[in-house]
C-alpha cells in the first residue's frame, strides 16, 4: 500500500503519480459537471457546435428563456410544495415507529424492520402501477394530493429506517432517569427523547426533501397537466421536447441540481455518517 | 403494592396504553396506518390486478379472474431478457463502482493539502439528481458532435459511435452514466472502512518486506471482505431499481436492448396498457428486491466485525 503520512521516506516519484492519478479521476467525476455548465452557458442552439472545451460566448438567455417561456417556476414551486409535505407528513408518522423499534421490545419488530427496507428497496415501478389504478379509482389522479401521497410511499420507510437509526445513537440514561421518577414511557419519548432528536430529525426532514425532489416516476405517471408537474419531470420533458436544443436542457438541469448540491455542503458530514448507517436514497 | 404504584401514576388506562404492553403499538399504529395506505393497500391491489384482466386492448376481458397472467409471464421471453438486461445491469454497475470506488478511496485514505478538495470531487456526483444525471450524459454521448465522440478523436484507433442509439453500446453507456451517478455511495463505504485498518499492520508488513500489492493482498483486502459484500449488495439494489437513467436515454431501446425489468413494467403499463401484466411485473421484482434485502440483512450485522478478525 502507498502510504503518505505514516511512511515519511515515500519517494517523491511515488507521491507525483499519486497525485496525477487523483487529478486524473477527480476530473473524470467533475467533468459531466463542468460540461453541464459549459453548455448551459452557450448561445441557444448553438451547442452542438461548440468546439473548444469552455465556453467561448458564455450568456444565460438559455436560464431567461427557461424562466420566461417554460414554467420552470411552476414547476420548482410545484416540487417544493410536494416535497415539503410528504417530508413533513412522513415524518410525523415514522417517528414514533422509529422510536418503537429503536427502543421497545415487541413481538414482531423484526418482521417490520425487513418489510420497511424492503419497500424502501423495491423498485418504484412495483408500486407505480397499482397506485395508478387505485388513483384512478379515487379521482386521485392529476392532483397534487395524489402526488403527496405517492411521494410520501418513498419517504415514509427511509423516515422510519433513518429515525430508528438516529434514535440508537442517543444514550438511554436520560430516558432511565426520567422513567424512574416517575414519568410513563410516552412522556419520556415525548419531554426527553424527542427533544434530544430535533436535529436528527432536521436532517431526515431534508433527506426526505431531497429524496421526493429527486422523484422522477410519480411525477410522470400520476400527473398529467403539465401546470402540475413537479420539476424532475419538467427537465425531464426537455430532452423529448427540444432534443437539439442542448442548451435549454442544462439550463434547466443546473437550476435544478444546484438547490440540492447546496443542500448537501451544507450537511456533508451528516450525510456521509448517514449514508454509512445503512441509508441510501 | 401495584395500586399503591398505580395510585401515585395517572390514572391507570392511561398507564396501560403509555407504560404498560400497548405502548410498543401505539408508537407504531400511525406508521403502520400510513404503510398500510400509501404501500400495503397498493401491494394488495398489484396481488389482485395480477390475477384479473385489465388491459386497455381487451376491455371485454376484465374481471376475468385467473393464473393466466403468471402462465404468460413463464413464458414470456421479453420477461427473461428484461431479467437479464436487469443482470447485465447489475453486474457492470457493480464492477464499475467497486472498482472506480476503490481506487479513488485507495488514492485518498492519507491525508494530503488537497485531499479534501478530492473528496468533494468524488462525492459530487452523488448529488445530482438521476434525471439530471441522464439529461447530461444524453448530451455528452450525442452521435454527431457530443464532447464524448470529440474526445475520442484524440485516442487513436477508438471511433466516435451514436452511442444510445446502437445495440452494442446502448446498455454500456447506461451503465456508466449510472457508475458515475452512484459510486461515491461506495467511495464512502471503502474510506470507512479503510480507516478502521490499525496502521501498525501496515509497519509490521514494511519491516517484512512486503511490496505495495502483498500489502494490499494480505492486509487491506480481508480487512474490507465485509464491507465490499455490503456494497456489492447495495449496489445490486440500486442498479435493480434504476429507472430515470434508463427511461430517459433510452427508454428501453434501441429495440428492447436495454429494457430492464423497472422499463419493461412501465412499458407494459403505461405503453401497452396492460395493466394486469405489468402488476404481475411488478410482483417478480419485489419478490427480486426482497431476495436482495435479505441477503443485505444477513451481511449487515457482520460488518462491525470485519476489522476485528
Amino acid at each position: 500500500m502507498i502510504l503518505g503520512r505514516a511512511a515519511p521516506f515515500t519517494p517523491l516519484l511515488i507521491i507525483t503519480l499519486r497525485t496525477i492519478a487523483i487529478v486524473a479521476l477527480a476530473m473524470v467525476a467533475l467533468f459531466p459537471l463542468y460540461w453541464m455548465l459549459v453548455i448551459a452557458l452557450t448561445p441557444t442552439g448553438l451547442g452542438r457546435q461548440v468546439m473548444t472545451f469552455f465556453p467561448t460566448t458564455p450568456t444565460l438567455e438559455n436560464f431567461v428563456t427557461l424562466f420566461a417561456d417554460r414554467p420552470m417556476a411552476r414547476w420548482i414551486w410545484n416540487s417544493i410544495l410536494v416535497a415539503t409535505l410528504a417530508s413533513a407528513i412522513s415524518l410525523a408518522f415514522g417517528t414514533t415507529c422509529g422510536y418503537a423499534l429503536s427502543r421497545l421490545r415487541f413481538r414482531g419488530a423484526n418482521l417490520l424492520l425487513i418489510a420497511v427496507l424492503t419497500t424502501q428497496m423495491m423498485p418504484a415501478t412495483s408500486i407505480i402501477v397499482p397506485l395508478y389504478m387505485l388513483f384512478r379509482a379515487w379521482g386521485l389522479l392529476d392532483t397534487m394530493q395524489g402526488m403527496v401521497v405517492g411521494h410520501i410511499s418513498l419517504v415514509v420507510p427511509l423516515a422510519i429506517w433513518m429515525s430508528k437509526g438516529f434514535f440508537d445513537s442517543i444514550p438511554t440514561d436520560l430516558e432511565s432517569a426520567a422513567r424512574i421518577d416517575g414519568c410513563t414511557h410516552a412522556g419520556a419519548f415525548f419531554h426527553v427523547a424527542l427533544p434530544l432528536a430535533v436535529p436528527g430529525l432536521a436532517a431526515i426532514f431534508i433527506y426526505g426533501f431531497v429524496t421526493s425532489w429527486h422523484d422522477f416516476l410519480f411525477s410522470r405517471t400520476l400527473v398529467t397537466s403539465q401546470e402540475l408537474w413537479t420539476a424532475a419531470n419538467g427537465i425531464a420533458s426537455f430532452r423529448g421536447e427540444y432534443f437539439t436544443l442542448q442548451e435549454l436542457q442544462m439550463a434547466a438541469s443546473l437550476v435544478f441540481a444546484i438547490p440540492v448540491v447546496v443542500v448537501f455542503f451544507v450537511m456533508q458530514r451528516w450525510i456521509v455518517s448517514g449514508a454509512l448507517s445503512g441509508s441510501i436514497r | 403494592m401495584t395500586s399503591v404504584k398505580h395510585a401515585f401514576r395517572r390514572s391507570s388506562a392511561i398507564s396501560v396504553l403509555f407504560d404498560g404492553p400497548a405502548f410498543p403499538f401505539i408508537m407504531i399504529l400511525p406508521a403502520l396506518l400510513m404503510l398500510g395506505f400509501v404501500i400495503g393497500l397498493p401491494m394488495l391491489e398489484a396481488v389482485r390486478l395480477s390475477f384479473d384482466s385489465i388491459a386497455l386492448r381487451r376491455p371485454a376481458a376484465a374481471g376475468t379472474y385467473g393464473v393466466h397472467n403468471y402462465l404468460r409471464l413463464v413464458a414470456d421471453p421479453k420477461a427473461y431478457a428484461a431479467l437479464g438486461f436487469s443482470a447485465l445491469y447489475m453486474v457492470g454497475t457493480v464492477i464499475g463502482s467497486v472498482g472506480m470506488a476503490l481506487t479513488a478511496a485507495l488514492l485518498t485514505r492519507r491525508v494530503i493539502w488537497f485531499s479534501g478538495l478530492a473528496r468533494v470531487a468524488f462525492l459530487l456526483p452523488w448529488t445530482v439528481p438521476a434525471v439530471v444525471t441522464a439529461l447530461i450524459w444524453g448530451v455528452m454521448y450525442d452521435g454527431n458532435f457530443g464532447v464524448i465522440n470529440r474526445l475520442l478523436d484524440f485516442v487513436p484507433f477508438i471511433d466516435g459511435q451514436n452511442w444510445l442509439i446502437e445495440r452494442q453500446t446502448a446498455l454500456p453507456a447506461l451503465i456508466v452514466a449510472q457508475v458515475w451517478n452512484e459510486f461515491p455511495v461506495a467511495y464512502i463505504f471503502f474510506l470507512a472502512g479503510l480507516k478502521a485498518i490499525p496502521d501498525e499492520l501496515y509497519e509490521a508488513a514494511r519491516i517484512d518486506r512486503a511490496n505495495a500489492f502483498q500489502q494490499f493482498r494480505h492486509i487491506t483486502l480481508p480487512h474490507l471482505r465485509f464491507i465490499i459484500a455490503v456494497i456489492v449488495i447495495l449496489l445490486m439494489i440500486m442498479g435493480f431499481k434504476s429507472f430515470p437513467i434508463i427511461f430517459i436515454l433510452t427508454g428501453g431501446g434501441p429495440a428492447g436492448a436495454t429494457e430492464t425489468l423497472t422499463v419493461l413494467t412501465y412499458n407494459a403499463a403505461f405503453r401497452s396498457l396492460d395493466f394486469s401484466y405489468a402488476a404481475t411485473l411488478g410482483i417478480l421484482a419485489v419478490l427480486a428486491s426482497a431476495m436482495l434485502v435479505l441477503g443485505y440483512l444477513r451481511l449487515l450485522p457482520r460488518t462491525g466485525h470485519g476489522d476485528v478478525m
